[in-house]
């Protein structure tokens, strides 16, 4: 198990130096990192020559590239647009991304599991094919419309929320949000726990505890649901990577000041050092994530062994 | 003395809907078994020996499946009169199953210890502790070494025979009246096969208590059943005392089915076959099913459906001409 | 899983397998980040395995029977009537938008701003004043044409990498799967905010280009596991083992019967990839006005929703139903596939 994780570990480095590297690259050779320093205003040739300078431009990509993950890797991120620390902005706005994901796996869990089940146990009826269909719809429609139509919906015509969300963003206000950005997985989740207990319950071991005359209830729920969900958690599991960095959008809308609204702001006014921290710090997120679903899937299925 | 009947199976009908039509899997099967007696049901695959047994322990799948006809009586009573829930109680306790392929029927991700309690947990209200406690006991009781320790592990950490014995274990743990055991050494090594049987067969002697053993394999047959009843194609075509069906079949699939165990004694000679395929149970042939294949066919076989004849010596064959075929 | 009987012992040292192969065995598809769709994508194509022939020599012939069964199936599938008709639709207005939209998408009248529909203009104007049906209809020809060269790079690069990657094996595969992991790293919505925000040009291409680079790993996983998969079929080995070239082996024996859950997994991205690019609009990096694109309208339109919500309803549900019609358009192409379902 330790030399499982040390190899897993070992292999996400190159991982990280790639999709770090990539996004460096798109940032630093293709934009103009000195352009949003001086403000609104084109810098003259001379400031935009020191500055530079200062920030070590005029050296080798490769260079500056690992001068910034040194930096980083002593915790400096670097400054934004604003003179404002990126670590600060980061404080400020993973708590808000951290709450809406919350809302986002909770609702897949509850009503991706509990719909899942639903269909998967009456195969073929009315309300399979129906939430089947939803599914279908709900993972067609992108997200940006569902959200706007639902900010429509519920926040202008008959005003049960507040259109936009609040600098602090509580939870209760994160709850049409957290479902926005749940939607398309939490239709996919729907169907993958459909599929799974659909093929597990034709599985003899249900069959076994069918014939040792236990009640219906616990044949579902210690042994059908137990075996089903297995690969519902790990696909929940890898998500939350995907939620967080998808949550740009859902955040647009509602005008949500998390991660996706500081790495807006960092963009439009090609903030390099935020842009490049905040996508770091995702896309750590992302391979952490990933391995504790290796490792979850062990606990899970006792079958696994780590090699 | 004739033993206590404990299950009789009169006239079943069992169908299923499929794609490509009603699928007529038990057509009219009338069989019992008694305290302490074994039932050896033969047959080859898809002649209904297992839907049957499935009905018996309520466990058919329902829908595509469908119970269109006939009596199950466990103990006197009808038990597809039962309410589930009363049914339920029923199964596990007093009729058991085993089955075939231990791996896929035990559950991959509870421990065997888990699975083995959870019978006393549901059935006895006992607490974790004396589940676990009385699970050690079990599979002392089947012979796995070390039980105290292994108790905690999972099925797929056994060998596929101490897997089978867990199965035993696990059908046996309420001392069932009747078990019924689908085909119980088929997915195992030959070498482990005799084992696993012997160990069954001891165990069902111990404790009196009534198996249907399903099987397509003669040679475990003459071993250790009491009973045989012959399946075809959702029907018993011939039920006698075991050892006279070696003697002398009174039908002709039977006799084919004899013919077909390589023997010693015959050793050099081409092995028969019974020539032709199992019919499909969406298309039964008229009359009787086995005619196309059966070497003794004769007219009336293509028209009636033989009744189960009675033949002297306790026996029934549903053979128009069940003398000449003990005649050989 | 079904396993040969096993000798009476104990076994404590099963074949080790890696958490990693068993999530994908299973079915656990990990999210690509791509959303929803591609991850449905991804699972009923790795559940969809290659077309397996019977016989050796039979190959090619199986394969056609295969196809001209699922087409069977599909000609009396009215899931796939419908997508299909809706699809075929597209594609007219694509090529010819005038014919049911005589209108210039780019003139519009202030003065109408907002307003409801009225004679001759049944969607009504948006907050410039243009009218929303034109600009819908022209629309499709934007979406249309991004989605379809998407999924033709995305096609030929990621089955080309993917399928040499999965016939070869060895270190090229190592790499590749490295290379993929990268991209699977990065956040697809993200990624195209940061790429795109810095290019100024107004065309399709960037867009087009953009989604090619990220979405080719998603295809040559598939790819790579299909090759992988028919690779092992008996048919191949008694190829390799009659002297066929590897070439002639990839080409004839293994490409026709690996090709199915790319195709599937194709129709499904590029309902993904129209999502795609309508999202990116919205954020406004994608396309720029004035080109004519559901997603700048629905953008443009969500200011005005309170007054106006037409202007943003009629290009959402044009965008909705153009997705849903590829998605399953491939739901029903890999239910005809799968022989499991036979």
């Amino acid at each position: 198990m330790g030399r499982y994780v040390v190899r897993r570990l070992l292999q996400m480095i190159p991982v990280f130096v790639g999709a770090t590297l990539l996004i460096f690259l798109m940032v630093n050779v293709m934009g103009d990192p000195v352009a949003g320093l001086c403000g609104e205003r084109a810098c003259d040739p001379a400031t935009a020559a020191r500055l530079r300078h200062d920030f070590g431009l005029d050296q080798p990509v490769w260079q500056q590239y690992l001068t910034y993950m040194g930096n980083v890797f002593t915790g400096d991120f670097g400054t934004a647009f604003n003179g404002q620390k990126v670590t600060e902005l980061m404080g400020s706005a993973f708590p808000v991304t951290i709450r809406l994901t919350i809302v986002a796996i909770v609702f897949e869990i509850v009503i991706g599991i509990v719909l899942g089940v639903v269909t998967g146990l009456r195969r073929g009826r009315p309300v399979d094919t129906g939430v089947l269909l939803v599914t279908l719809v709900v993972i067609s429609v992108p997200t940006f419309v569902t959200g706007l139509l639902l900010q429509l919906l519920l926040g202008v015509e008959w005003e049960w929320i507040r259109p936009s969300v609040s600098w602090s963003a509580p939870f209760d206000e994160l709850i049409v949000p957290g479902l926005v950005l749940a939607s398309v997985s939490l239709a996919y989740v729907t169907r993958l726990t459909r599929t799974s207990i659909a093929e597990n319950t034709r599985a003899d071991y249900v069959r076994t505890a069918v014939a040792k005359g236990l009640p219906r209830r616990r044949v579902i729920t210690r042994h059908l649901l137990r075996n089903s969900l297995i690969p519902v958690v790990t696909f929940i599991g890898t998500d939350i990577g995907a939620l967080m960095g998808g949550a740009i959008v859902t955040e647009r809308i509602f005008n949500i000041h998390g991660v996706g609204y500081q790495l807006y702001q960092g963009i439009l006014r090609q903030n390099t050092q935020t842009v490049v921290g905040f996508v770091t710090v995702l896309v750590l997120v992302f391979l952490v994530a990933n391995l504790l679903v290796d490792l979850l899937y062990a606990v899970l299925d006792p079958r696994i062994r780590y090699a | 003395m004739p033993p206590e009947v404990l299950l009789e199976v009169r006239d079943l009908h069992v169908e299923f809907r499929t794609r490509d039509g009603v699928a007529h899997a038990v057509n009219g099967v009338d069989y019992a078994v008694g305290r302490g007696q074994t039932l050896a049901v033969l047959g080859e695959s898809g002649s209904g020996k297992s839907v049957t047994a499935q009905a018996v322990m309520g466990i058919l799948d329902i829908p595509p499946g469908r119970i269109t006809r006939g009596r199950i009586l466990f103990r006197g009573q009808d038990l597809l009169k039962l309410k589930e829930s009363e049914r339920r109680r029923i199964r596990g306790a007093e009729m058991a199953m085993i089955f075939q392929d231990a791996l896929s029927a035990l559950n991959p991700v509870l421990t065997v210890g888990d699975q083995l309690g959870e019978m006393f947990v549901v059935h006895r209200g006992a607490s974790r502790k004396d589940a676990r406690a009385r699970a050690v006991e079990l599979m002392d009781r089947v012979r796995i070494p070390a039980a105290a320790q292994r108790v905690r592990d999972y099925p797929h950490q056994f060998s596929g025979g101490m897997r089978q014995r867990i199965m035993i274990a696990m059908a046996l743990a309420l001392e069932p009246a009747l078990i019924i055991a689908d085909e119980p050494t088929t997915a195992l090594d030959v070498t482990v096969q005799a084992q696993v049987m012997d160990l069954l067969a001891e165990l069902q002697r111990e404790l009196t208590m009534g198996l249907v053993l399903i099987t397509h394999d003669l040679g475990v047959v003459a071993d250790v059943a009491d009973r045989i009843a012959v399946m075809y194609a959702g029907r018993i075509v011939e039920t006698a005392p075991v050892h006279d069906v070696y003697k002398a079949p009174a039908h002709p699939y039977t006799r084919g089915l004899l013919e077909s165990i390589p023997r010693l004694d015959r050793k050099g000679r081409e092995l028969y076959a019974i020539k032709g395929l199992p019919p499909s149970l969406t298309d039964i042939p008229r009359g009787c099913a086995f005619h196309p294949r059966c070497p003794m066919a004769r007219d009336v076989c293509r028209t009636d459906v033989p009744p189960l004849y009675e033949v002297p010596g306790d026996r029934r064959s549903a053979c128009h001409f069940w003398r000449e075929c003990l005649d050989g | 899983m079904p396993e040969p009987p096993q000798p009476e012992q104990p076994q404590p040292d099963r074949p080790h397998i890696s958490a990693g192969d068993r999530a994908a065995e299973d079915g656990a598809v990990a999210a690509t980040g791509m959303g929803g769709a591609m991850d449905l994508a991804a699972t009923e194509a790795e559940s969809l395995e290659p077309a397996q022939p019977g016989g050796a020599p039979g190959a090619p012939e199986r394969t056609r029977s295969l196809w001209s069964d699922a087409w069977r199936d599909l000609r009396r599938n009215p899931v796939f009537l419908v997508s299909a008709l809706v699809i075929l639709f597209l594609v007219v207005i694509a090529i010819w938008p005038s014919a049911i939209a005589s209108g210039n998408p780019l003139h519009c009248d202030l003065a109408k701003a907002q307003d409801g529909a009225e004679s001759g203009h049944p969607f009504g104007y948006n907050g410039q004043g243009c009218d929303v049906y034109t600009r819908t209809v022209h629309g499709a020809r934007t979406s249309v044409t991004v989605g379809v060269l998407a999924t033709a790079g995305v096609t030929l690069l990621g089955s080309v990498l993917g399928g040499l990657a999965g016939f070869f094996g060895g270190t090229w595969d190592g790499i590749l799967s490295r290379i993929t992991d990268v991209f699977f790293a990065i956040p697809v919505v993200l990624g195209g905010l940061v790429l795109l925000s810095v290019i100024t040009s107004n065309s399709i291409w960037p867009v087009i280009g953009f989604i090619v680079l990220l979405g080719w790993p998603q295809l040559s996983r598939i790819a790579r596991g299909s090759v992988i998969t028919a690779k092992q079929y008996d048919y191949v080995q008694a190829a390799r083992a009659l002297g066929a070239s590897p070439s002639r082996i990839l080409l004839r024996h293994i490409a026709p019967n690996a090709v199915a859950p790319v195709i599937v997994v194709a129709t499904i991205a590029l309902g993904t990839y129209i999502a795609l690019e309508a999202t990116l609009s919205y954020l406004g990096v994608g396309l720029k006005p004035p080109s004519v694109s559901w997603g700048i309208d629905i953008s443009a339109a969500s200011p005005y929703v309170r007054n106006a919500p037409h202007a943003l309803l009629w290009p959402s549900g044009a965008l909705a139903v153009t997705v849903l019609a590829f998605i399953m358009l491939g739901d029903a192409v890999r239910d005809a596939l799968d022989p499991k379902l036979r």
